[in-house]
């Protein structure tokens, strides 16, 4: 089930100064602004890989004490996908389900659908090595292994930040099918207005540690903060 | 003859075989919590830094007053072989642990490891080739110090090379070299076999 | 201006440094800066070598040339330079040895005048525990006694290997070598309980310890003696007259003296030495 995430007067001494947010359950957001405007601490904030210095964030209505079970109901993908070297794609992507002590039989025909899903063939690519992938294919295993457990939650720091633009558009667009069928709450740090537009509903705009804009993507472009025209205007958006 | 290279073959193999894995025990838990804290890591790294440089025959020198560890014989020389063969240990897994990419810890991380699961399931395998470098080098450091043990009575092979030199015998000398040079050689190309495969 | 230096060149070339040696024990560093002293006391130049090595070692630098001088022990020179056989006859002893030495460009003698010979060392508890007072009583304690020596003696043909066979011990330990001057700190702390050590030592006495009696003559006389080049006199004219008036003066009981003052009062060997050459002769005590 897909959990809620609220943000309660929260601040990061130096990079967020007094956020107050709320996302609802399944809620697909996207974060977007410059660098160093906040963003990606803020979504660190909520798998509580940053602190926040005042302030309170809230899952599911509750503060969480403990971060470990919460992050095991996480999910979370990053720009370099993160990938155990040492381990296969198989095992990467099992690593979650190994740890919550899932059967074997069901890791392994969860892994191959969704790997299946996102085009790497299991039987191809199930023994291989991070290494000898390419930094697309390594992402789809890092979304893959994000999302096997049914994370109530899922985490993206600009995953598709360094791929090339058609790559990137392919992966997106697998991203936003998988995400479909599995039910999360989906919070997504991009600096690429299109890229935000394509995989969120709700589009939130971050300036100098503040929200600036909070609107549905599809309105963002109509939108009159100055760093939103800002934003518009360097993404040179089809109006 | 024989039988004297036999055992002090014998002597010294155990001797280094006794004291590496001590300094196993004990560097690598010293190495992991090093790795982990910039300052008092620093500082262990430059004690155990500091122990290295002082010269064998001293160490063992030194050691031999001391109650409990000290006096003569093999105790003593496994505690000086110890506390050589840490610095190797403990830089390698320090060295290994912080060359783990700073992604592949932060994915474990979210993942929900606890920080066992993260040492044990992430951070070890990653640093286990710099780790089995360093056992290399403290083993074959090791096998060469341990000649000295002999000075103190801690038997080995060292004591036929200090015989032969006492008694200017080039083949008592030999006797004890030889196979000395052999085990360096030995452990050095099993070891880096050890690592090759670990690197995969 | 140039004949100055070149009579300069000439005076120092005739003034080569004799090169001193001694073995590593305390008693042979006394006799070698013994040595050393009493030729720079006649005006030649010493470079001194001690605590160098073993007696093998020593031979094959004064062999070769590198030493000119040190002080050797007859027996150790007739069983383990030479390979002859022990014997106790202390003449013949000599005349073998001269003889040899002579062949080999070196002059043997004077006689220092003491006899260190091999001591084999017990605690005096363990002694008195189990009734030891000369070697033939090891056979007691054969089975269980641990021997510790230093490296030449467990190695030398008149050290452990020859006493076990004369005296027909069985010694189910085989010996712990160690760096000789450890043997004594080893036996007083009772990580073994038999020693090979000098009759002459200083420390016998204050650790505790007690000399076994050579019951069957098996060590032959270790006559102290000086052991020099026979061109050492190229090198400094008035260095043989030197080593000649060493003679006859030291005895057992000041060579034990000295090695007290060194090993139990730790005090510096050159001023021991110092000391011993200004105080009146007649072996009086200071």
């Amino acid at each position: 089930m897909p959990a809620s995430i609220e943000f309660r007067g929260v601040s990061v001494d130096g990079i967020l100064h007094d956020l107050d947010l709320r996302i609802g359950a399944g809620e697909a957001v996207a974060f977007i602004g410059r660098s160093g405007a906040g963003k990606t601490t803020s979504l660190r904030l909520i798998n509580g890989l940053a602190t926040p210095s005042r302030g309170t964030l809230l899952i599911d209505g509750a503060a969480p004490r403990d971060f470990i079970p919460l992050r095991r109901r996480t999910g979370y993908i990053i720009q370099g996908s993160g990938l155990f070297p040492h381990r296969t794609v198989y095992e990467n992507v099992a690593t979650l389900p190994r740890l919550l002590k899932w059967d074997e039989d069901k890791s392994r025909d969860d892994a191959k659908r969704l790997l299946d899903q996102l085009g790497l063939p299991f039987e191809k690519f199930a023994t291989r090595y991070p290494r000898s992938l390419s930094g697309g294919e390594q992402q789809r295993v890092g979304i893959a292994r994000a999302i096997i457990a049914r994370p109530e939650i899922l985490l993206c720091d600009e995953p598709f930040g360094a791929l090339d633009p058609i790559v990137r558009r392919e992966l997106q667009d697998a991203f936003t099918a998988i995400r479909e069928e599995r039910n999360a709450t989906i919070v997504f740090v991009t600096h690429d207005l299109a890229e935000a537009m394509r995989v969120a509903e709700r589009v939130i705009v971050f300036d100098q540690g503040r929200i600036v804009a909070d609107t549905a993507a599809r309105e963002l472009p109509r939108h009159d903060a100055p760093a939103v025209r800002a934003l518009v205007a360097a993404a040179s958006l089809p109006s | 003859m024989s039988a004297n290279i036999a055992r002090a073959t014998g002597e010294h193999v155990m001797i280094v075989a006794i004291a590496v894995v001590v300094a196993i025990l004990i560097g690598v838990p010293l190495g992991v919590w090093a790795a982990r804290r910039a300052r008092a890591g620093g500082a262990a790294l430059r004690v155990v830094d500091a122990i290295q440089t002082i010269p064998s025959l001293a160490l063992f020198g030194f050691l031999i007053p001391i109650p409990f560890i000290g006096g003569i014989g093999m105790r003593t020389a496994i505690v000086a072989l110890i506390l050589y063969s840490l610095l190797p240990v403990v830089r390698n897994t320090v060295t290994g642990i912080r060359g783990v990419e700073p992604s592949v810890r932060e994915a474990g991380v979210a993942m929900g490891f606890t920080p066992r699961q993260l040492l044990f399931e992430v951070e070890l395998p990653l640093a286990m080739p710099s780790i089995v470098a360093g056992v290399r080098i403290a083993t074959v450091t090791a096998i060469g110090v341990a000649t000295i043990a002999a000075a103190i009575g801690g038997g080995g092979l060292g004591t036929l090379i200090f015989r032969g030199v006492a008694m200017v015998d080039t083949r008592l000398i030999l006797a004890g070299a030889l196979p000395a040079a052999a085990l360096a050689l030995i452990a050095d190309v099993v070891m880096t076999m050890i690592e090759r495969r670990l690197i995969r | 201006m140039k004949r100055l230096w070149l009579v300069v060149l000439l005076f120092a070339c005739s003034k080569q440094p004799i090169v001193v040696g001694s073995k590593n024990f305390t008693e042979s560093d006394i006799l070698g800066e013994l040595v050393a002293q009493k030729l720079e006391a006649s005006r030649c130049t010493v470079d001194r070598r001690l605590h160098m090595g073993g007696s093998l070692i020593c031979d094959a630098a004064i062999a070769s040339g590198s030493l000119d001088a040190y002080v050797e022990y007859s027996g150790t020179a007739l069983t383990a330079i030479l390979h002859q056989p022990a014997t106790t006859d202390r003449g013949a002893v000599d005349r073998t040895v001269t003889a040899a030495y002579a062949k080999r460009s070196l002059r043997w003698g004077p006689n220092l005048g003491f006899n260190n010979t091999f001591a084999m060392i017990v605690r005096r508890d363990y002694a008195q525990q189990h009734g030891l007072r000369a070697i033939s009583d090891l056979r007691k304690v054969q089975s269980e006694v641990r021997p510790g020596f230093g490296y030449e003696f467990v190695e030398r043909p008149d050290g452990w290997p020859g006493l076990i066979g004369r005296y027909h011990l069985d010694v189910a330990a085989p010996p712990k070598t160690m760096d000789l001057g450890l043997t004594y700190k080893a036996l007083a702390a009772g990580e073994i309980d038999l020693i090979a050590g000098n009759s002459t030592d200083g420390l016998i006495d204050s650790l505790g310890l007690v000399a076994l009696a050579d019951d069957l003559h098996y060590f032959p006389p270790y006559d102290a003696a000086v052991v020099a080049r026979t061109d050492i006199d190229r090198k400094c004219s008035g260095a043989s007259a030197a080593l000649a008036s060493l003679a006859s003066t030291i005895d057992d009981a000041t060579m034990r003296r000295l090695n007290y003052e060194v090993d139990g009062k730790k005090r510096d060997v050159a001023e021991v030495v110092r000391e011993f050459l200004s105080a009146p002769r007649g072996g009086g005590k200071p």
